[in-house]
């Protein structure tokens, strides 16, 4: 049964196609990564995905001083000074004329429109190392599901390909958007963060409720590897992981994954011109991630670090 | 017998490494202030020493014999001794921390070296003054002052490196056919020998004298041979008798027996096989320098150790014991190379492989017991050498992969994988029979040779394709001096399209091939005539039995004469750059590039990164990989046009050592937006450093679409982190492994370190003397190398996981 892809599903924002992702689901994946996300975490990874357009990501250590940007910006957001280029960010519409200006690879789109075939063209690139690694297609973001009819298509057309498919997901989504990807899933990387609602809103703006109840109902119809971004001091509690198992028990999950938190947000925002608010940020040490996965062992449930 | 008491952490304190460091670059200095060996290494002068003695005996004699002479006199007279954990035998040296240099093939060399900063710490006062002696001798008589006098002026500006090829006198190799040896044993061998002396006494062939003579040299040779190992036996009879350990005296009674049977007779054990092969591999280095192995170890000696542990007179741990000894004695051979030469070779004591897997002559796979041994034995050690080649086919065992994936994991750099169902259709095309191109080995890097068959195999040299490139350029004019010093290919102004850039630059790739092989054929008649080997000669199939020294004649359907190509690669991004950037971007015209470029870029870097910013090889992107085979097979077909004296084709060969660093010094900016000097990609089908930038999987999909058929024996190195083969991610590398496998690539190799641990190794060298990296097609250790060279192989894209 093909799935109705109206409006919206032929074409998307993706931001990054990433070959031989091994982190993603089982085997050699190509995961491709969908921009826009109702969350803001605080340790966001990936805050190049968080907004619905495309967005300017300035490397200034590629920056020469050609001053070639300059002119190209219509709204004269640009300045050279002493301590080289600077970009007004409150001035800055993300008309991102700049970066097609730019020699230096120093100004960069994140974010293009692509087509469900384009996209497919690119993931099946890589067939062979699927078929001899038991790998496939991964759907992540920013939050797929903030573009379910696009994320449908692509993976219906992959599942048509005989490909194995996983979407990572937040679970942050009205129902039916989860639904309409779900059909084409072989396996959802669902993201447990916090179990408590207050925590889970203060940090990442949004709370855990339908999150939860869209957990619930995914597990009864595919299965879930539940993936818990670890940040010492917000969620590596011993009894926090212990309830988190328990969920994964309850649910049928299949497995858990540990991902310690790593500072890759950090520049990203540097070059997105915004601050970093999450100095605070810190990975729980080895010792304690080898006890949070013994204790998630403890329930009967496999247990990884990292992946 | 009791296994051999040292642990492999002891056994690797015994061994003092042989590599080469670079001091030079090209034709520049590159860190000459440091020695070009460890410190502890010394220039051992009983070789020279004993042929010198034995040469000026002889004058008057035809040279098959005086060679075989000298080498008798080196046999019968070297010192000898046998080291306290020893149980396989055999030096080339008088000294355990010697190596040595053929002053027969070049005395300069090494006279320049021990009196250089580099060098001298090789001989004391009293050894430099006797080394002066010996040159005295061989002035006007060793094969390169030989070389120099018979060259044409016409030829010399092509013999002197500047920057386009690195002519090599050395790297003739060959792999004895030891099967055939373990049958007959040399006794066999000259009984032949004799036999044939009498057939051709009562035949009386037109050239009776020569066959005569160098019949007479093999006995000669081969005697010697048996006598060398007689004194082993005498001198562990001896030691034996006074030792008071009682395990160690039965080691020593051992060594007596065996060194009084091999390599005389056919070898009736495991250990006696070993110690055969080594007295073989042994004598083939001190008869005339040469490098590699080439043995297919696990099935020359599985059935030995399947038979021993049969009839119990060996345990599975002993045997491992045993090869650790012998990859302790692969260390210890090592020789003297010119300064240039470090250029190539940085960190290279012997270029020495093993070969296991793959399949018998039948096409029956050859894994056994000692496939698993030989992995265990290298992982335990991580030495540099030997190097471990894995044949892989179609029936290659899952538990081969998965110790494979163990001994790649510790980041020693091998095995290295070579595909058999990508190679054996290339051997096809080269003219080999299937089934003997089936029993095929690799002898170093990727230099793959048939065991047994007399190819006179035989590196030409360094052949920089970029150079070539540039040259297409430049109508073959140097602009500095104005020489016509390449070919006159037209006028780049008048170039229509890239195919007019690629037409020219396969003219200059054939024009410099031509010029390769006229030195070459000087130097190989040259080499027929003063440097027969007779020993080496013996160990052939063809050469007792048609009276013929390996030289006169050739394996009919092979590979004889081969060029190390470099930067292939970055001659693809050039000419891809090219058509872009000035044919269809028009940016510039094409001579306002070579302009541009003959700048070194100045002042026109927005054209330098147009130039790196088109399409590069290692992205999966078909606008750069079709151009890239083409490039290939075109460089290819340049060079096949150029016939050798036996009338057969020069070819490429992947093996380009160290030089894509060392000769990138001498090749001016290019296209592709390398500046002035920059070094090459590392290897053949390589991408060009830091440019893949889309993963491992789009790597593996361009390189294979270059045609291994139509190419060559390709080189590939990739380089992953540690990470990335712990056990939740094996699953995915064998995944990787096997479409490897499938897209018939023919080669590949792993470099597993972080960067973080070369950049503190670079700063720190006296903490990580030990580790090891991957360099071209041999493993080396890291602080050896000179800071450039580190310094290009922490920039190699590391394949990083997401």
């Amino acid at each position: 049964m093909a799935p109705a892809i109206a409006n919206g599903g032929d074409s998307g924002l993706v931001f990054n196609i990433q070959r031989f992702s091994v982190h993603d689901g089982p085997g050699i994946r190509t995961t491709v990564f969908l921009k826009g996300c109702p969350l803001r975490c605080l340790w966001c990874s990936n805050p190049e995905s968080q907004d619905s357009h495309p967005v300017l990501m300035v490397r200034d250590i590629n920056c020469k001083g050609c001053r070639a940007c300059l002119p190209a910006c219509p709204r004269g957001a640009i300045a050279f000074g002493a301590a080289g280029r600077t970009i007004d960010r409150s001035n800055c519409d993300n008309c991102l004329q700049c970066v097609a200006a730019c020699l230096y690879d120093s100004l960069q789109r994140c974010g293009s429109r692509l087509t469900v075939q384009a996209v497919v063209a690119e993931v099946l690139q890589d067939r062979l190392f699927y078929k001899n690694s038991g790998g496939g297609v991964t759907l992540s973001g920013g939050e797929p599901l903030m573009q379910s009819r696009f994320a449908a298509a692509v993976m219906a057309a992959c599942k048509q390909e005989g490909l194995h498919t996983a979407l990572e997901t937040s679970g942050q989504a009205p129902w039916e958007e989860m639904e309409r990807v779900l059909a084409w899933a072989d396996v959802i990387l669902f993201d447990i963060k916090q179990l408590d609602a207050a925590l889970h809103q203060r940090t990442t703006g949004v709370g855990n409720a339908t999150i939860l109840s869209n957990l619930r109902r995914a597990a009864t119809v595919r299965p879930v590897w539940l993936r818990v971004p670890l940040i010492a001091g917000f969620n590596d509690a011993a009894d926090h992981i212990r309830s988190v198992a328990l969920l994964g028990k309850e649910i049928g999950a299949q497995k858990i994954s540990l991902l310690p938190y790593h500072e890759g947000g950090r520049s990203k925002q540097n070059s997105l011109g915004r601050p970093y608010d999450f100095q605070e940020g810190k990975a729980p040490d080895e010792e304690r991630l080898k006890l949070l996965k013994g204790l998630i062992e403890e329930t009967g449930l496999p247990a990884s670090i990292g992946s | 017998m009791e296994s051999q008491t040292l642990s492999p952490e002891k056994l690797r304190k015994k061994v003092v490494s042989r590599g080469i460091r670079n001091i030079k670059r090209g034709t520049v200095d590159d860190d000459s202030k440091r020695g070009m060996f460890r410190p502890e290494i010394r220039l051992d002068l009983q070789r020279s020493r004993l042929m010198t003695e034995s040469f000026k005996q002889t004058d008057g004699q035809p040279m098959v014999l005086r060679r075989a002479r000298a080498l008798a006199n080196v046999l019968n007279k070297m010192g000898i001794f046998i080291r306290e954990y020893e149980r396989v035998v055999g030096y080339q040296t008088a000294d355990p921390n010697g190596i040595y240099h053929p002053i027969d093939q070049n005395w300069k060399s090494p006279r320049r070296l021990a009196n250089s900063e580099a060098g001298k710490s090789l001989l004391d006062a009293a050894g430099r003054k006797e080394l002066d002696e010996l040159c005295e001798y061989w002035k006007g008589k060793s094969m390169s002052d030989r070389h120099q006098a018979a060259l044409p002026e016409s030829l010399k500006p092509y013999w002197t490196y500047e920057g386009t090829f690195l002519w090599s006198q050395l790297s003739e190799l060959g792999i004895p056919n030891y099967e055939k040896l373990f049958k007959v044993g040399l006794n066999g061998l000259i009984a032949e020998a004799r036999q044939r002396i009498a057939e051709i006494g009562t035949t009386i062939p037109v050239d009776y004298v020569e066959q005569r003579n160098f019949l007479e040299a093999v006995i000669i040779s081969l005697e010697a041979v048996i006598a060398f190992a007689g004194r082993y036996a005498a001198l562990a009879q001896k030691t034996a008798a006074a030792e008071t350990n009682a395990g160690r005296k039965r080691i020593l009674e051992e060594i007596a027996l065996t060194c009084g049977r091999v390599p005389a007779h056919p070898p009736q054990t495991f250990v006696e096989a070993i110690q055969f092969f080594y007295f073989i591999h042994l004598v083939r280095y001190l008869e005339y320098s040469t490098l590699g192995i080439g043995v297919r170890l696990d099935h020359l000696f599985g059935p030995y150790y399947e038979n021993d542990l049969k009839a119990g007179r060996i345990t599975r741990e002993e045997t491992l014991g045993i090869l650790q000894l012998l990859w302790i004695k692969l260390n210890e051979l090592g020789l003297v190379y010119s300064p240039t030469v470090s250029s190539v070779y940085g960190g290279v004591a012997s270029l020495q492989a093993v070969t296991i897997g793959g399949t018998d002559e039948n096409g029956k796979d050859v894994t056994n017991d000692l496939t698993y041994l030989t992995l265990e034995a290298a992982k335990s050690l991580k030495l540099i050498e030997p190097s471990i080649v894995l044949r892989i086919h179609e029936g290659t065992p899952e538990p081969v992969y998965a110790k494979a994936v163990e001994v790649i994991k510790t980041g020693i750099g091998y095995p290295s994988l070579f595909n058999d169902e990508a190679l054996l259709p290339l051997y096809a095309r080269w003219g080999v029979p299937a089934d003997e191109a089936r029993n095929y080995a690799v002898t170093g890097c990727v230099y793959i040779e048939i065991p047994g068959k007399n190819m006179m195999r035989r590196s030409c040299g360094y052949f920089v394709l970029p150079k070539c490139l540039w040259w297409a350029l430049h109508q073959g004019v140097d602009p500095r001096t104005q020489a016509q010093h390449g070919a006159r290919t037209p006028d780049p102004a008048g170039f229509r399209g890239w195919e007019d850039v690629l037409a020219a630059y396969a003219q200059q790739v054939t024009f410099f091939t031509t010029k390769i092989e006229q030195l070459e054929r000087i130097n190989l008649e040259l080499y027929t005539e003063f440097c027969p080997r007779p020993f080496y000669s013996a160990v052939m199939d063809g050469c007792i039995e048609t009276g013929k020294e390996a030289r006169k004649w050739v394996y009919p359907s092979m590979v004889h004469h081969f060029l190390q190509v470099i930067g292939g690669t970055n001659v693809a991004d050039a000419i891809t750059a090219i058509r872009k950037v000035v044919f269809e971007d028009q940016r510039v015209t094409l001579p306002e590039l070579i302009a541009i470029m003959d700048r070194n870029w100045e002042g026109r870097e927005e054209i330098r990164q147009a130039c790196l910013n088109a399409p590069k090889f290692g992205n999966d992107d078909d606008y750069a990989d079709a151009i890239a085979a083409e490039v290939q097979a075109r460089g290819e077909a340049a060079m096949e046009a150029v016939k050798d004296r036996y009338g057969y084709s020069h070819r490429g060969d992947g093996s380009a050592v160290s030089a894509t660093y060392g000769l990138a010094q001498d090749t001016p900016a290019t296209p592709d937006g390398r500046v002035d000097g920059e070094p090459f990609c590392d290897s053949t089908l390589a991408p060009a450093p830091g440019k893949d930038k889309k993963g491992p999987t789009a790597v593996l999909k361009s390189v294979s679409k270059i045609s291994t058929v139509q190419t060559f024996n390709h080189l590939l190195n990739q380089k992953f982190l540690p990470r990335f083969l712990e056990e939740d991610l094996k699953p995915a590398f064998m995944g990787y492994l096997k479409t490897w496998k499938e897209m018939n690539i023919p080669h590949i190799q792993f470099n597993i370190v972080d960067r973080q641990t070369l950049i503190a190794a670079k700063a720190q060298p006296e903490k990580y003397s030990d580790l090891i990296v991957r360099v071209a097609g041999f493993s080396a250790y890291f602080v050896d190398l000179s800071a450039g060279l580190q310094d290009h192989i922490i920039a190699r894209t590391e394949q990083n996981l997401t």
